[in-house]
């Protein structure tokens, strides 16, 4: 996998991340947290913009013409395939996913792609807010479920110990490779990661999930612009 | 999946006073409040509700953490 492989996957994740953030802000527990909500899908819908507009600058951009029919072809994990039903999935998300997207964006800033060490540098600022908002909501508590879920997805997102997020570590394109990764994870989390078995003989290397699945046709809808076509003037 | 309910507001929560200022020259000022169980979460509230403007400095303080003097209607001794 080449970096613009990971950075397109991060902002695919980015992507799917600030919908559903997005989908709850007029649903969530109190009215701050609808805005928060709303306040975080805007800062990572941006930051998905800006990551996306770093793939020609790697030079070798990875988006092919089958994104438009292809709702598998997104490179998105499992978590986002489907809008989430309970708060829980949402603080989940927003305590492990979002904290493990920000890792991987520190562990850009501190490689040697100039690209992305210098366009990514806001983004960690502005992630401190949705870590503090995260971490806030998860020690008020949640079900186990969706958090098993989240920790298991970030590690599969980061993928095998002497896989391809290690290779980049040892070009120099990362900082940190899967263990430190996890290990970083743990860290801003103050929590141990869950024992879960991976089988990564089944892993998607592309999609860096277990599952297989795709995002749901209405979101994917979204994503293509034809939710929107719905309401241009007939023969537009 | 159950979940745990959740009310539209905390059981235990404190008002904080939000204040920014958007140059060196200008004194803080009082800008809004949120409410929040706690100093993290309000953190997160204040900067999601009032980032609208371009402040060089925000601060949130616990409402019950300001002394007052006198309030409205009341004289200054």
């Amino acid at each position: 996998m080449s970096l613009s492989t990971l950075v397109l996957s991060l902002a695919d994740n980015k992507q799917m991340l600030g919908l559903r953030y997005a989908e709850w802000a007029t649903r969530a527990p109190s009215l701050e947290a609808d805005i928060a909500a709303a306040a975080m899908g805007l800062d990572d819908l941006g930051h998905a913009r800006v990551l996306y507009g770093c793939l020609e600058a790697l030079g070798d951009d990875p988006r092919r013409p089958e994104r438009e029919i292809d709702s598998g072809s997104y490179l998105a994990l499992p978590y986002f395939d489907e809008p989430w039903t309970a708060w829980g999935q949402f603080v989940a998300a927003n305590a492990v996913l979002d904290t493990a997207f920000t890792v991987m964006i520190q562990a850009c800033v501190e490689g040697n792609e100039e690209v992305l060490r210098t366009r990514l540098r806001k983004m960690l600022s502005e992630e401190r807010y949705h870590f503090l908002h995260g971490r806030s909501w998860l020690r008020a508590g949640i079900d186990q479920a969706p958090l098993h879920d989240a920790w298991r997805q970030a590690i599969e997102w980061f993928g095998p110990r002497d896989g391809d997020v290690a290779e980049l570590q040892r070009e120099g394109s990362l900082s940190m490779g899967p263990a430190e990764l996890t290990a970083r994870l743990e860290e801003r989390l103050d929590a141990h990661a869950p024992r879960v078995e991976i089988d990564w003989a089944a892993w998607d290397p592309a999609r860096r999930r277990g599952r297989h699945g795709a995002i749901d046709e209405r979101t994917f809808g979204m994503l293509r612009g034809l939710e929107e076509k719905r309401f241009y003037p007939a023969g537009a | 999946m159950t979940d745990h309910h959740f009310s539209r507001v905390h059981a235990n929560v404190r008002e904080y006073e939000v204040f920014a200022r958007k140059a060196r020259i200008e004194p803080l000022r009082m800008i809004g409040s949120v409410v929040a169980p706690d100093d993290d979460l309000a953190a997160a509230y204040a900067r999601a509700t009032y980032d609208e403007e371009r402040w060089i400095e925000m601060a949130i303080v616990p409402r019950d953490s300001m002394t007052t003097l006198w309030a409205p209607g009341e004289e200054a001794e």
